[in-house]
């Protein structure tokens, strides 16, 4: 099969507004790509299928104390704490430049209380820069923070909906796996009219410095992600797939064009790259030339075709 | 990719790494690190690269080397990197030491453990002014690389050890405090420990002296992405500053220490 004939493109269908038109499923994760300046010294971003900016949040924040990170058997353990520079200064310095790149980008968004989505919903609605919004009720990072909203279904409900009533645009929610069943917190983001729900945010996790004898982050708990998390975030799309009609984003660990292939396999509607791009920022074009190799081994046309076929 | 020219042992733990670079584009400057992957093709542990910084480079002779420590599993991986076998690097990444301004006489270069390593390519490039060296370890078997390396230059240098007497028996910062009573410096570079970097900055301010440091933070990516080496400003209406982009070189006064 010719390489014109492989069809990568897939759609994010809006419960709403318009469906968004990917050219392939990669989307950036939130947090390991910066605002896509950083990114695209090394390729071009618009080969991505999609976007999703850092996380921000009403105010600036300076983030927790480092030290932040921590590596683990192929994964790392993360408690940034959401440093960013408020909404006002994303909206003036950030946006701008997203009007140099012509995919779909989202705007994730991070709140201590529920009144900061709104605040955040509300001031970026109707930005022409971005296609929609990520609502990140799954960060675990932040004391009070989004993971508490994100582990309560009707929480989860009562904050898409308000958001959902004020934006516009496309909303995806991003839901946390540090919760019993996943499907019940996917299932009040669809229930409040959420286009699309995100999974999964990092599995919260501990490490110790031994020689110190102590938690090595400063934080004590951060966010486990990379490969080692892939399985667990397979399983809960593959379980979550049947339940939702509205598209599922699948992340967590995407490495290469297999692990792709197997969440859109298991009913992802496009997939999240993240921990890859910190240690291999090209990724994503390598990846895709995986797919594209798989597509055209397997006589598959079109990507989108196997969507939810494992099941 | 780039080929391993050498890889050897030149102190108690302690490698030298010459790598071939022909590829390389970019001129790598004094200050600035590279980012090693040191998994396999198609793993992904240690799943994050490792930071090291530029001990030598020459552009003629397409040669980048590095000076590191074997501390934990990702460098006790690189030490078993033969001749002949590749490595994927990232860079060159990060801000260098600022050179181009320093005229002046009386510079002085303090470097503790590993953090010595950068050092050598800013003295290379500082070595036609009269500059002097403090360099400080935890016994003279980890000095005697840097030691000689330095001697080659032809620059002044000083070193002092935590277990046994060389010039005097203690740390780099006690060394360098003491040669200050007979002589300030117009400029001071200092790598190492937090604590020797927060201390030479302390004291140098006291007298008015400008100078650079080059602070190590634990990365995730290097190039800016993931914000795990943020260092907090000085300067409370400042945001952050990046070690991996905006480091990891640093003026005096321009970031706290934490760790």
């Amino acid at each position: 099969m010719s390489d014109k004939k492989l069809d990568l493109r897939t759609i994010l269908k809006a419960n709403k507004g318009d469906d968004l038109k990917l050219s392939n499923p990669l989307i950036t994760a939130s947090g390991t790509c910066g605002n896509g300046e950083e990114l695209n010294d090394y390729f071009d971003i618009n080969k991505l299928g999609a976007f999703c900016t850092k996380g921000i949040t009403v105010d600036a924040q300076k983030g927790n104390k480092t030290p932040r990170i921590a590596e683990t058997a192929a994964g790392i353990i993360n408690s940034i704490g959401l440093e960013n520079p408020g909404v006002d200064t994303f909206i003036s310095e950030i946006l701008p430049q997203c009007r140099e790149y012509s995919l779909p980008i989202f705007a994730n968004i991070s709140g201590y209380s529920p009144e900061d989505f709104l605040t955040l919903a509300d001031k970026l609605n109707d930005r022409p820069e971005i296609a929609g919004l990520e609502v990140n009720l799954s960060c675990p990072n932040i004391k009070g923070g989004g993971m508490i909203f994100g582990t309560d279904p009707e929480k989860v409900y009562q904050i898409s909906k308000k958001i959902r009533e004020i934006y516009s645009g496309y909303i995806i929610v991003k839901l946390t796996p540090n919760i019993t069943d996943i499907t019940s917190t996917a299932l009040a983001a669809q229930k409040a009219g959420a286009d699309a729900v995100a999974m999964i945010n990092t599995l919260s996790a501990l490490k110790i410095d031994i020689d110190k004898q102590e938690p090595l982050l400063a934080n004590t708990f951060g966010g486990l992600s990379g490969p080692a998390i892939k399985p667990v975030a397979l399983k809960m799309v593959y379980q979550s797939y049947k339940k939702l009609e509205i598209p599922i984003i699948g992340l967590g660990g995407v490495s290469s064009g297999e692990d792709v292939l197997e969440f859109i396999l298991a009913g992802a509607s496009a997939v999240g790259i993240g921990t890859i791009n910190m240690l291999e920022p090209t990724a994503a074009l390598r990846i895709i030339e995986e797919i594209k190799s798989y597509l055209r081994k397997h006589k598959i046309q079109k990507l989108s075709s196997l969507i939810g076929a494992a099941h | 990719m780039y080929e391993i020219f050498s890889n050897k042992e030149v102190g108690p733990d302690i490698y030298h790494l010459v790598l071939k670079c022909e590829g390389l584009e970019k001129e790598v400057k004094a200050g600035q690190f590279f980012n090693i992957k040191l998994s396999g093709i198609n793993s992904y542990d240690p799943l994050l690269r490792r930071p090291l910084s530029v001990f030598d480079f020459s552009n003629e002779s397409k040669r980048v080397e590095f000076v590191y420590k074997v501390v934990g599993k990702g460098t006790e991986i690189l030490a078993n990197y033969n001749p002949g076998e590749k490595l994927d690097l990232l860079g060159p990444l990060g801000s260098p030491f600022s050179i181009s301004d320093r005229q002046s006489a009386n510079i002085h270069l303090i470097g503790g453990g590993m953090g010595i390593a950068p050092l050598y390519l800013l003295a290379k490039k500082l070595k036609d002014l009269p500059i002097k060296v403090f360099l400080g370890a935890a016994n003279k078997a980890e000095l005697d690389f840097f030691a000689d390396k330095f001697k080659n230059l032809g620059v002044e240098i000083h070193l002092a050890a935590m277990e046994e007497k060389l010039e005097i028996k203690g740390t780099a910062l006690r060394l360098w405090d003491n040669y200050l009573k007979s002589e300030l410096p117009s400029f001071v570079y200092c790598c190492g420990p937090e604590p020797l970097l927060s201390a030479v900055e302390i004291k140098a301010l006291k007298e008015k002296i400008p100078g650079e440091i080059s602070i190590e933070k634990r990365m995730g990516c290097g190039f800016g992405v993931c914000l795990s080496c943020s260092c907090e400003s000085r300067n409370e209406n400042e945001k952050n500053k990046r070690a991996c982009v905006e480091g990891p070189v640093f003026a005096f006064g321009e970031v706290k220490y934490c760790e």
